[in-house]
């Protein structure tokens, strides 16, 4: 009578758990100690008594008793009273009956995403009780030290216990405000990963626990239109990643990726996502979101670099995206597009209406007008377009790029870059 | 548990002294907010502006005696509710119905003892 290994309970049961615990106590300490307690028991005497039948109820009935072990001696030590001698459980209670756990991960989730919950630290939280991954390996995703991330983590739960912060699934009047900041969240934790476009190291597994959650909750909030587009999305940035940089380490920008060598499988799980978040949205006007994902979805229907880029349709969606989001993002990505469809001079006249002097320090700015002015021919002012936009401090593949067209014009019109 | 919630506005807008007509719409306002808390009203007032404020400061153990507030800031406290519900949530809900004259912000915090 062997069950399924510890490690595999742990893996496909551990945030169930964590969450049924801490929706029951409403601590996210207590909860992540007693299911580690259960799990150092699970280590203790599986091998020796073999793996139980049902291995995700032991653990949680474990972790159960652990909790209201914890909380009693907590109580006790509030009264200066001696300690009671914490019962090991038998064995007979650990195999009766299987509870059910009930799934409580949504509740987790807005619990971590709370608004009141500083921005930084919400990822960081998140993907510790809800995606179960450790200190080290969201430390080296948020290119923080481990004892920074490690305040951040526990001034987080700190806050959550001491403000009161609720163990429930938002009401209605708070719903829409709430889920935002459970999408913002996975959008910043996401934007983490997508920006090192080679996507070596770490932040390979750390991209692929980002889809899994983004996933999870488009399963718990499945009418939500937002959250399905969010999961799309995430699945076609990352079915892009292969492409996103070539051999010699340089960025290659969308268009010009071999789609070829884009992941299918996650294309079309994004695509169906995608329908279904169409469907939802029905007649109503699509939120912002929608809109994006389905650019997405435009870019990663092209089949072959035979195929012309999708450029019109892109600039459509962009355009409709202007109505919902008017910002210098949505502007540039758009003047992208139009450059395509209505030549560079239309698109940089559109440029030099922006504000420069708040895009200053905006990269996108400075690296599309550089583009721009290089294809009408001012290569002076291009080349102190891109030194602007290098200035900034690219990350390496973005930079080589930068560096490249640069260093191409330079050979032209040498001496003067 | 129980909340306070700070209200903070810039006082300039109600005229010297906090006194006349903005200020008294804003009370009517907040009378019938009260209204609506009920029970969950644990306590609360408005408060003078900050011309009357007088400040008690320790330093080194020695204790000086200020005119005006502890900081001088754009937004000043301008009064307090102190709320009795069951979470933060709650109190968000309720803090977002404060009345405003303008602009402004309500700071929440959880009583120690509410804990």
């Amino acid at each position: 009578m062997t069950g399924p290994s510890l490690d595999r309970t742990v893996r496909e049961f551990g945030t169930r758990i964590v969450a049924a615990l801490a929706a029951r106590f409403r601590d996210l300490d207590l909860a992540e100690e007693a299911f580690a307690e259960a799990c150092a028991r699970a280590a203790e005497r599986w091998p020796r008594d073999g793996n139980p039948r049902e291995p995700a109820a032991w653990l949680y009935r474990v972790a159960m008793r652990a909790s209201i072990d914890a909380l009693r001696r907590r109580r006790t030590r509030l009264l200066h009273a001696p300690e009671e001698p914490e019962p090991e459980p038998t064995a007979e209670e650990l195999m009766s009956e299987a509870p059910s756990i009930p799934d409580e991960r949504l509740r987790l989730i807005f619990v971590c995403c709370h608004p009141a919950v500083a921005v930084e630290s919400r990822a960081a939280l998140t993907l510790r009780i809800v995606c179960r991954l450790s200190v080290q390996e969201i430390a080296r995703a948020f290119l923080i030290s481990e004892p920074t991330l490690l305040q951040r983590l526990t001034r987080a739960k700190h806050k959550i216990a001491e403000a009161g912060v609720p163990f429930e699934v938002p009401s209605p009047d708070a719903w829409n405000e709430r889920l935002d900041a459970v999408y913002s969240t996975i959008e910043v934790a996401y934007a983490k990963a997508h920006e090192d476009a080679a996507g070596s190291g770490p932040h390979a597994q750390y991209a692929a626990e980002m889809l899994a959650l983004s996933a999870l909750l488009a399963e718990l909030v499945p009418h939500e239109p937002d959250a399905l587009s969010l999961a799309a999305m995430l699945h076609y940035a990352e079915a892009r990643r292969p492409a996103r940089v070539d051999r010699s380490g340089i960025m290659v920008p969308l268009s010009e990726q071999d789609p070829l060598l884009w992941h299918r499988p996650l294309i079309d799980k994004g695509h169906a996502y995608q329908l279904r978040a169409i469907a939802q949205a029905g007649r109503g006007r699509p939120t912002p979101r929608v809109i994006q994902a389905q650019i997405h979805r435009t870019w990663c229907a092209r089949r072959s670099l035979d195929e012309p880029a999708p450029w019109r349709d892109v600039l459509a969606l962009y355009d409709m995206l202007l109505e919902h989001r008017d910002d210098a993002i949505v502007r540039l990505n758009r003047i992208v597009a139009l450059a395509e469809v209505a030549g560079a001079q239309a698109a940089l006249g559109q440029v030099e209406q922006l504000d420069a002097a708040t895009l200053a320090n905006f990269l996108p700015y400075h690296a599309v007008r550089a583009d721009l002015l290089r294809r009408l021919d001012r290569p002076e002012e291009a080349c102190a377009a891109y030194d602007a936009a290098l200035a900034l401090g690219p990350e390496t593949a973005e930079r080589n790029w930068l560096l490249r067209r640069r260093d191409r014009m330079a050979k032209d019109i040498r001496p003067i870059c | 548990m129980q909340y306070m919630l700070m209200i903070y506005e810039d006082e300039k807008i109600f005229g010297p002294g906090k006194a006349g007509p903005m200020l008294q719409e804003l009370v009517a306002k907040h009378m019938d907010f009260s209204r609506e808390l009920g029970a969950k009203r644990v306590g609360g007032a408005g408060l003078k502006g900050t011309s009357s404020a007088t400040t008690v400061r320790t330093k080194a153990g020695a204790k000086t005696i200020h005119d005006g507030p502890f900081a001088e800031t754009r937004e000043q406290l301008g009064g307090f509710y102190l709320i009795d519900v069951p979470d933060l949530d709650a109190a968000i809900a309720l803090a977002k119905k404060i009345p405003l004259a303008g602009d402004g912000s309500i700071e929440i915090r959880p009583l120690l003892a509410g804990a």
